[in-house]
């Protein structure tokens, strides 16, 4: 069978598409699933699809579309959908202000670089749903503009989101790497809440 | 530009969204400003491990032999 462009250059976005579904279903059996759906519906709608514009965005629409409609109404557990307020500047201002004799040269740098892959994926999945699906579009290298395109919001709710989401990371992976110890030693106090 | 300023437009600028003004504005207060620039790398870092964590995954191998077996069953199949 001859070679289809559209096809090649839709598969090339298959890692991108199943890491960005893993994180959003939570679930290897789940984002399997919707990746393939996503491929079907691109292939039904391919004639919707203009010839060089961003097929990957168009992908990621499909997917997010996918999710939000079928995956969101079916989740196990009910989520919230808020975020409470984390302070700013979490990784900097504790690291620095409070071990300033520090034996490391770079507090911050160790607490980041000392976080498992795990933790960090952990972190990101107990986002509420909306703020991780605009962090994994960031993640996935999409603009501000094409975040909002993609998911029908105001530019600014995209810069809010991805505020507010990685403040919540960052607390998150600072309060993990307290109770692992890397940062006990110094016996920080836990940032405000 | 003062440190107020500049840490408002943290996440903007590391995410490569500012316009070439502001963009001359974060730099030449970031050149002046050793705790605003520490605190920008300590962020940078903070997206790059988050970034690099999230491409570790890849397919399942199976998954793309899967997808092309059933676009090409619905291809040919009778409409």
């Amino acid at each position: 069978m001859a070679t289809d462009p559209f096809e090649t250059e839709a598969l090339s976005f298959l890692d991108a598409l199943y890491r960005t579904a893993l994180r959003m279903t939570r679930s290897e059996a789940e984002a399997e699933d919707l990746v393939q759906e996503t491929y079907i519906r691109a292939f039904r709608f391919r004639h919707q699809f203009t010839a060089g514009t961003n097929l990957k965005a168009w992908l990621f629409r499909i997917l997010t579309n996918t999710f939000i409609n079928q995956y969101r109404r079916k989740a196990a557990r009910p989520e919230t959908t808020e975020l409470d307020d984390v302070e700013e500047s979490i990784l900097y201002r504790h690291m620095r202000d409070v071990s300033p004799g520090s034996s490391s040269p770079d507090p911050e740098a160790e607490l980041i670089d000392g976080t498992l892959s795990s933790e960090v994926k952990d972190a990101l999945e107990a986002l509420p749903e909306k703020f991780r699906t605009t962090l994994l579009l960031d993640v996935e290298g999409f603009s501000y503009k094409e975040i909002a395109e993609l998911l029908d919001i105001p530019i600014g709710t995209v810069m809010s989101r991805l505020h507010r989401g990685r403040k919540f990371l960052q607390k998150r992976l600072y309060d993990v790497a307290r109770e692992r110890g890397i940062v006990a030693a110094r016996a920080m106090p836990r940032p405000a809440d | 530009m003062d440190c107020n300023d500049c840490l408002e437009k943290l996440y903007s600028y590391l995410d490569r969204e500012l316009s070439p003004v502001e963009l001359t504005a974060v730099r030449t207060h970031l050149d002046d400003c050793g705790g605003c620039e520490d605190q920008f790398v300590v962020e940078d870092r903070f997206l790059a491990r988050v970034r690099d964590c999230c491409h570790e995954d890849v397919a399942p191998s199976d998954l793309r032999t899967r997808i092309v077996a059933r676009l090409r069953m619905e291809h040919d199949a009778p409409r």
